[in-house]
């Protein structure tokens, strides 16, 4: 709307700009050339702004030229009936440029809206392959285990049993998770993701991604190291703690239990860094990179591996914060991803009144 | 009267509603069911249920609209089942009025566990003898006194106000804006570097490791959890 108004005020100004030439131009030039001025106003409006401005150009040049310019000057009485062909050109010219502007305009619309329907084709369609061979896998070990209790759990030792429903429990959760990090990929690709910053501190993003993996950390030595006087972040957090724990999963994925993963957090300048450390062992031939990208898997671990998205997860939601999201070797073995955040100025809090007051009535409000 | 613990289930899948039944029979629950939300809030009505369970995606209106209606005008214990991908529709029902969640998919263990917190804390507790425990430390709410290691513990008016108001949901989930509001007042709701700050100074008063804290937890995104000391170990 605001932009269909700024174009008649183009409109405006153009046939104003033409009439202001036209003043310096009579007397030395004929008045062909002066409509001549009009028509490239209205041509320029015409290529640059709406049909309805190119029209309004139109008739104003028309108008003004007429009144101004074409003898008897000040009416809109013609004489020269030649001048009716003039205005007509003027009128027909502003409305073919502006026509053939409008339709290149779709044209470039339609193919810009094609090329993305090709991309989002072929990430499709590469994604599908890929993932057809993750979500079966853990289908077929469900169907053969619980096709096992259904038909010979009666026959079957209690332990046995046991094992076998616990291994369907176990794969319809890491399938649920494949899932929920392939919808979860899906979303960031398509800027479906709002991020809710708040300030946050990185203990409360450990202790939530520590606890929601106890589980898959529970064969390994977890190590946190983060320092007290850590300055707050203002992130999304649940998004954040999804990134630090996509990190913490792979490292308890691609090493061998009872080594030590490390996570540790350090401010460093104006970044607030968090890291996680592993001793998975050699990690010479490693692509760093490689690894970042989706359906990406780290080694020839079987159902293990998962869809190969959790690293390009981790890097797209930090990315999203302004940060930024990459491996290392640790000396000595093993793999240390890292997460960089942007920190900003710490924001204030009211001191607390006295402290000797403890036993006093909670009217008093130090929070103002 | 059945003297069985009513739990009304409202979840449109006929699956997890089956599933839901045989475990909750099975513990001995009596188990009422809707298929909407509408039929949900009409049967928090008429069942009179112990517990809510609600799912958050329901087909004709949202899960966090059956928690806020039923919430006008009751206060029976919510629990909501969320996936993983409805991280903003949780901390909506959790501001609608919900106690606890448990995301999809759970092993019923993780259910039961959850209804059994909101059976306990149905009642309200009685005034005094609130006494806190952690692995070290104890909080006597009503005295406002703190001890860690046995000896005495100092903890400002604030620390002990919020400790007061996680203590209000024991083991439940409190939001962050309810906590500033409780602790701050209304004015101070959307200043969640508050809460952090106090978290972190209550965490290293009374956790024994307040980098892998115990008791209390972060509920990422939605806001905090005070653990009893019996549920923490």
């Amino acid at each position: 709307m605001k932009d269909a108004w700024a174009g008649y005020a183009w409109a405006v100004a153009a046939a104003f700009a033409a009439t202001l030439a036209g003043f310096a131009m009579r007397g030395r030039f004929d008045l062909v050339n002066i409509a001549m001025v009009y028509l490239l106003a209205v041509v320029l409006v015409a290529l640059h702004r709406s049909r309805g401005a190119a029209i309004a150009a139109s008739i104003l040049s028309v108008a003004a030229f007429d009144v101004l310019f074409v003898p008897p000057e000040g009416t809109l009485t013609v004489h020269d009936a030649q001048y009716l062909l003039t205005f007509a050109i003027i009128l027909g010219v502003g409305l073919i440029v502006s026509r053939l502007v409008e339709r290149a305009r779709l044209q470039a619309r339609e193919q810009a809206h094609l090329e993305i329907e090709a991309e989002t084709e072929r990430v499709r369609s590469a994604m599908l392959a890929s993932i057809s061979h993750d979500l079966r896998t853990p289908l077929a070990v469900m169907a053969g285990d619980s096709s096992t209790l259904v038909e010979a759990g009666e026959r079957m030792a209690p332990g046995a049993r046991q094992a076998l429903a616990r291994s369907v429990f176990d794969q319809a959760r890491d399938l649920s998770e494949r899932v929920n990090k392939l919808l979860q990929m899906t979303r960031l690709d398509t800027g479906a993701i709002t991020v809710e910053r708040d300030w946050s501190s990185i203990v409360d993003v450990a202790d939530s991604a520590v606890r929601r993996l106890s589980d898959r950390l529970a064969a390994h030595r977890l190590i946190v190291e983060i320092p007290a006087d850590l300055p707050l972040v203002r992130i999304d957090a649940a998004l954040i703690e999804q990134a630090l724990g996509n990190l913490l999963e792979n490292a308890a994925k691609h090493t061998p239990p009872g080594t030590i993963v490390r996570l540790r957090a350090r401010a460093d300048g104006r970044l607030l860094v968090v890291s996680v450390e592993d001793h998975g062992g050699d990690a010479t031939d490693v692509d760093l990179e490689r690894m970042f990208r989706k359906f990406q898997h780290g080694s020839m671990e079987g159902t293990a591996g998962g869809v190969g998205l959790g690293l390009a997860i981790c890097r797209a939601i930090v990315r999203l914060h302004g940060g930024d999201c990459w491996a290392e070797r640790t000396p000595g073995g093993g793999m240390t991803f890292r997460i960089s955040l942007p920190l900003e100025r710490q924001p204030g809090i009211p001191a607390e009144r006295s402290p000797a007051t403890v036993d006093g009535p909670a009217t008093d409000d130090p929070g103002r | 009267m059945d003297p069985r613990p009513t739990i009304l289930v409202v979840e449109d899948e006929p699956e997890i509603r089956r599933f839901l039944r045989s475990s909750l029979e099975a513990e001995g629950y009596r188990m009422a069911e809707s298929a909407s939300a509408r039929r949900g809030v009409v049967d928090a009505g008429t069942h009179k249920p112990d517990v809510v369970i609600v799912d958050l995606g329901l087909p004709d209106f949202d899960g966090v609209e059956v928690v806020r209606q039923i919430r006008q005008w009751s206060t029976v214990p919510i629990v909501i089942l969320s996936a993983r991908t409805q991280e903003r529709a949780k901390i909506d029902a959790f501001e609608a009025g919900a106690d606890d969640y448990v995301t999809k998919p759970f092993g019923i263990g993780e259910l039961l566990a959850r209804i059994k917190v909101a059976l306990r804390h149905a009642v309200p507790r009685q005034a005094g003898g609130a006494i806190l425990r952690f692995d070290d430390a104890a909080v006597d709410l009503e005295r406002r006194a703190a001890t860690r290691h046995g000896a005495p513990l100092h903890l400002t008016p604030i620390e002990f106000r919020l400790l007061s108001a996680l203590a209000r949901h024991l083991d439940r989930v409190v939001t962050h804006r309810q906590l500033l509001t409780e602790v701050w007042g209304p004015s101070h709701a959307g200043d969640t570097h508050y809460l952090r700050i106090y978290v972190k100074q209550l965490r290293d008063k009374l956790e024994s490791d307040p980098l892998r804290p115990r008791h209390l937890l972060t509920e990422i995104g939605v806001g905090y959890r005070l653990l009893s000391g019996d549920a923490a170990s």
